[in-house]
């Protein structure tokens, strides 16, 4: 079995004995993986995240981060960090920004000089490295702060909503470094409420957090397995032969797709379709497109915050002991 | 030693980003100067660089007084007014921002997730923050120090004792401040709550010493009469007449009077003085300077505002007058403040710091960010 990095049990925290923040969390995360962890405003991510950095205290909690308890400091000079809305003092420039938090990280300091510059030469703020942070735009600030994270070369990186605020180049740029993190053989945790951004970049493990427990977690792969299938559209009404067929199922087309129909044939192997493309070329009938598809994460997300008992989205925050969950 | 290091870097870097510190030294530069432009010659004294001058036959250049006098405008008057007043406000207003910004939720969690213990940053932190005051009071020592050594040729480093005290006095409202701001998280709370805290102390001193004063006062008054009294009743002899025996009585029930007015203002004097026992001595812990600079001399500086000194021709100079019953009632109370120890005055004090600073710490280091 690969090694675990984080491997934590039955993480709870309540927060002021009302707010039930995580309610039974247990993750596991091994060596050189990229982990997304998603859920809508609420649902608890910054709350582990936070435990896991000693920055909020568990109320229970059991199990190993780099094969330390939980909470053990010394182990945090192999970890990194990237907190959500971070704050940086104002009056360093992004150079003393890097200096500072590798030397409270225990960085000395030949080795915090070349690493800085790195890692700015990394995220692309060299120019700016003299320039104080106060003049930063939101993206200049969060390529920082991932520089930050990275101040200690830790095995083990948490990004808390990396891409929070930045434009598409920043977010372009984030996945590389992200990418270049994942060859380097580092393990990393990624938070984010933005689904898009967990499959572009290609995260090995996802895992699905709404109002303090994990609902759904597996590879991509592995998560839209069962929703991958073929989809046809045609011109003109589904055929009655087609409808009688219980492996074809009929879709709606979308809107900008008048007089079409769509079939639809679950599985993965595109020889499966064949027969039906020859029937309907037999039929004359014409084949606008045959598209093989799988769920996104996105679906994917939206089905397991669907509450089982009123079939609503549940609304983002903290489970309050009213409806959803278990 | 090596956190300690970044975070003493950064706390200088944090000042030098404030506008007030760079305030507060100028004004301080101007006061350096203000004092270093007081000099004297032959005839007199002369202030700013020679633009008044005062002919005095006490104040003159070689004059042993002139030193005294010179010491004294910094110990009384330069420390008290400027040193703890003025520049104790402005630093704590500079420096009540310094524990809400660090534990502001995105500062604080990047902090954190370093491998430092809570406490130690919190000790850490505390300890780097009050750079501010040591910057200002160890430049401004100099100067002072400058200006004695050039002026009086009194080149006296006793004037340095005055960076630790103000150090020490800073402290203990810091202490509170932090204590407020790492509770409530605002920072005007903290500077509101402190100078309120301050303000508070201040009364309580003040109240002590009319207390202390007043007291003594009809001490001596109780003396006074028992004195009149026994010298009333041996005159008397034996057979006194009518108007004896009825002024024997008169002065005894008044030195009843006064003997219950005593006790009375002695109950609400050790009140105040036992609620004191546990506060912070601001104003005892500045005053400890001026006890250590004016310690070889019995002449202070008031007796030369009042003209309390006699001077016999042949540079010697010795105090005007009798003693009166005033000056004995200040005598014994200086004696009394006096007679607190520095180790009490700075001890008990620092207690109170630690009080505060340990509950600080304990919320510091409980709390979920
Ligand atoms: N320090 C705190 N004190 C009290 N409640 C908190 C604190 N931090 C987070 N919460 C609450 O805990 C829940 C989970 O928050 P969080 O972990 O930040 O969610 P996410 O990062 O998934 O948006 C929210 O309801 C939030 O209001
Ligand atoms: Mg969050």
């Amino acid at each position: 079995m690969p090694e675990a990095v984080i491997d934590i049990h039955d993480v709870h925290k309540t927060y002021r004995r009302r707010i039930k923040a995580l309610r039974g969390v247990s993750v596991r995360v091994e060596r050189g993986q990229i982990v997304g962890l998603l859920g809508p405003n609420g649902a608890g991510k910054s709350t582990l995240v936070k435990i896991l950095m000693t920055v909020v205290r568990p109320s229970r909690a059991s199990g190993t981060v780099l094969g330390h308890a939980v909470g053990h400091k010394p182990t945090l000079r192999r970890v990194g960090y990237l907190p959500e809305h971070h704050r940086f003092p104002p009056y360093l420039t992004g150079g003393q920004v890097l200096d500072f938090y590798a030397a409270l990280a225990g960085v000395d300091r030949s080795t915090r000089r070349v690493r800085a510059a790195e890692l700015l030469e990394i995220v692309g703020m060299t120019e700016w490295k003299d320039t104080c942070i106060s003049e930063y735009s939101k993206g200049m600030m969060q390529r920082v702060g991932l520089a930050q994270s990275l101040v200690n070369d830790p095995d083990l990186v948490l990004l808390d909503e990396p891409t929070d605020g930045v434009d598409p180049i920043g977010r372009r740029d984030i996945r590389d470094v992200l990418n270049r993190m994942r060859e380097d053989g580092k393990t990393v945790l990624l938070n984010s409420h933005l689904l898009s951004e967990l499959e572009l970049v290609g995260c090995d493990h996802v895992l699905i957090m709404h109002q303090g427990q994990i609902r759904v977690e597996g590879s991509i792969d592995e998560l839209t397995h069962d929703s991958r299938r073929y989809e046809l559209v045609i011109v003109g009404d589904v055929p009655d032969w087609a409808n009688a067929q219980p492996e074809i199922d009929v879709r709606p087309t979308a809107m900008n797709e008048p007089g079409m129909s769509m079939l639809v044939v679950s599985g993965t192997e595109a020889s499966s379709i064949q027969p039906l493309i020859d029937r309907l070329r037999a039929d004359a009938r014409t084949i606008v497109r045959v598209q093989a598809r799988r769920d996104s994460l996105e679906e994917l997300f939206m089905r397991s915050v669907i509450n089982r008992e009123t079939g609503q989205v549940d609304a983002p925050g903290a489970y309050t002991g009213n409806g959803g969950g278990a | 030693m090596r956190v300690f290091g970044a975070m003493l870097v950064d706390a200088y870097r944090e000042l030098n980003s404030k506008k007030l510190f760079w305030v507060i030294l100028a004004i301080s530069g101007v006061v350096v100067l203000g004092y270093g432009s007081i000099g004297f010659d032959a005839a007199g004294v002369s202030i700013g660089f020679g633009i008044w001058h005062v002919e005095s036959e006490f104040l003159y250049d070689g004059s042993v007084l002139s030193t005294i006098f010179y010491r004294s405008i910094f110990a009384s008057f330069i420390v008290a007014i400027w040193l703890t007043w003025i520049a104790t406000i402005l630093a704590l207003i500079s420096t009540t921002t310094v524990f809400p910004d660090f534990i502001a939720g995105g500062a604080i969690d990047l902090v954190l997730a370093k491998p430092i213990g809570r406490l130690r940053l919190f000790v850490y932190k505390y300890l780097v923050s009050l750079l501010f005051v040591v910057l200002q009071v160890t430049l401004f020592c100099i100067g002072i120090f400058l200006c004695m050594g050039l002026r009086v040729g009194d080149w006296d480093p006793l004037v340095f004792a005055a960076i630790p005290l103000v150090i020490v006095f800073f402290s203990y409202l810091f202490s509170v401040s932090v204590l407020v701001g790492v509770w409530t998280r605002s920072a005007i709370t903290a500077l509101l709550l402190t100078i309120l805290f301050w303000f508070g102390l201040y009364s309580m001193n003040q109240t002590e010493a009319i207390l202390l004063t007043v007291k003594t006062q009809f001490q001596l008054e109780t003396e006074h009469a028992a004195e009149r009294l026994a010298a009333l009743e041996a005159n008397a002899g034996d057979e006194p007449d009518e108007t004896t025996t009825s002024r024997i009585a008169e002065l005894r029930t008044e030195q009843q009077e006064a003997e219950d007015l005593v006790a009375r203002l002695d109950t609400w004097y050790r009140l105040t003085a036992g609620i004191k026992a546990v506060l912070p001595k601001t104003g005892e812990t500045i005053g400890l300077l001026d006890r250590w600079l004016s310690r070889d001399s019995d002449i202070n500086i008031m007796d030369i505002f009042t003209g309390n000194v006699q001077a016999d021709g042949n540079g010697q100079f010795s105090l005007g007058g009798r003693p009166d019953r005033d000056r004995e009632a200040q005598r014994r109370v200086q004696a009394v403040y006096a007679g607190r120890s520095e180790t009490y005055v700075i001890g008990t004090s620092l207690a109170f710091e630690f009080v505060m600073l340990g509950l600080a710490a304990w919320i510091f280091c409980r709390r979920d960010y």
